[in-house]
């Protein structure tokens, strides 16, 4: 796991994940102003994890902010972390069997979600769909 | 002038004594023929089935009914509830069924399950086959890995119907409509505290029927296992894996479906059960 200042030694199919994600998560969409009207009483961090590359993503008040340079010793609440190849599949418009949904994920064994988990569940809808954000659009 | 556009499905109540204690249960039913009862996934209701009960092709020759199990939906918890914490157990649930099937005065009625009522259809087909015509488990197995710890459904700090709804959310396909997929979810919103959690007891603790099956006999009552491609809980696996060690037992896998077919995506549904309800009413 790196943060941007090493991130040009992560595969490149992983540092464009992130970069889709970041991107996701700073459009003016009215899904993510609908997630952050959900979120009005969601506030925490979390890294989120492609492959070696991490985004830390700082939520107020519902409103998410991404950070790709992270200082050491940096403290967040809870991490969902994963393989290039399942972020990429969950992010299909429709996405396959067992590969749609972060604890279909987890249960594979190809995501980890690890930490204080008591923000994540409480605001279960609202992480997954921020983590689904970046998907593409259906056809 | 027209009426009101009433649909057809009515509800009414009846007090049903489950192992010596009086429950006032809820049920919806609609169609005339042969008995179908509904079985509703842990944690909700029996408003799963409506679309079931609202098609003509199915209530044409049967008659479907969908209770609502103590703690779920209308259906209250038994008096002094307030001193007990809410576990389903296999005898608890098998006991619930036939008492709901005899104060109703079901003659072999055919019983459809989904999930925890999946699962009991396989143990009610197992040691009382012979008081049904045909049983169908819907995302049904022996025994299903855990992929959560079920503490969190019921803690002060996490919203149980929000978290609930939202760990379920995953088990609905993706194709499914989104109006289908928001009433799903509503349902398990509104459910009791503690209750989807107790309910969970049957499933992961006290209901593992693995090596427990011997002696079903399909001939007699024909069994129906379907389950959806998109449920990663109950998989498909594992229904074809349970249905490996019972001769005679039909297993159909359906595409585009999750965990709660009849709800989720009820259009979808009925090319797969329509086909299964035919064969049954053919049964001699």
């Amino acid at each position: 796991m790196t943060s941007d200042a090493t991130r040009r030694e992560a595969p490149s199919v992983e540092r464009e994940l992130a970069d889709r994600f970041r991107r996701a998560l700073a459009s003016d969409t009215p899904a993510l102003r609908e997630l952050a009207r959900r979120g009005a009483w969601t506030s925490t961090s979390c890294l989120v994890g492609i492959g070696e590359v991490a985004t830390l993503v700082r939520i107020r008040q519902g409103v998410p902010a991404t950070q790709a340079d992270i200082p050491l010793l940096c403290p967040w609440d809870f991490s969902v972390r994963g393989s290039a190849r399942a972020w990429a599949a969950l992010w299909r418009p429709y996405p396959e069997p067992g590969w749609h949904d972060l604890f279909a994920l987890t249960k594979r064994g190809e995501f980890r979600i690890e930490g204080n988990l008591q923000p994540f569940m409480a605001n279960l809808q609202y992480f997954k769909d921020l983590l689904s954000m970046p998907r593409e659009a259906t056809p | 002038m027209n009426g009101p556009a009433f649909e057809p499905i009515v509800g009414r109540y009846l007090t049903v004594e489950i192992l010596g204690e009086p429950c006032r249960v809820y049920f919806e039913e609609a169609g005339q023929g042969i008995p179908l009862v509904c079985l509703h996934t842990a944690g909700a209701d029996g408003r799963q089935f409506r679309h079931l009960m609202c098609d003509e092709a199915v209530t044409a020759n049967y008659r479907v009914i969908a209770f609502d199990m103590p703690w779920h939906g209308k259906s209250y918890p038994p008096a002094g509830w307030e001193r007990t914490e809410y576990q389903l157990t296999t005898e608890r649930y098998v006991e619930t069924v036939r008492a709901f099937c005899k104060a109703m005065q079901l003659e072999r009625p055919v019983v459809m399950g989904c999930s925890i009522g999946g699962r009991i259809v396989l143990q009610l087909a197992h040691a009382h086959g012979a008081e049904f015509r045909a049983l169908i488990g819907l995302s049904s197995a022996d025994f299903q890995q855990p992929w959560y710890d079920t503490s969190w459904l019921h803690r002060p700090d996490v919203h149980g119907g929000e978290v609930c709804a939202a760990l379920v959310s995953g088990l609905i396909a993706p194709q499914s409509p989104v109006e289908r997929r928001h009433e799903t979810l509503w349902q398990y919103m509104q459910g009791g505290p503690g209750v989807f959690r107790g309910d969970l007891y049957f499933y992961r603790v006290d209901g593992d029927l693995r090596g427990r099956l011997g002696g079903i006999d399909a001939a007699k009552c024909p069994l129906f296992l379907l389950t959806g491609e998109y449920d990663f809980s109950c998989t498909p696996e594992d229904t074809l894996r349970t249905a490996s060690a019972i001769p005679g037992v039909k297993v159909t896998v359906m595409k585009q479906l999750g965990h709660f077919p009849m709800s989720e995506n009820p259009e979808q549904f009925r090319e797969y059960v329509l086909p299964v309800l035919e064969q049954i009413r053919n049964l001699r």
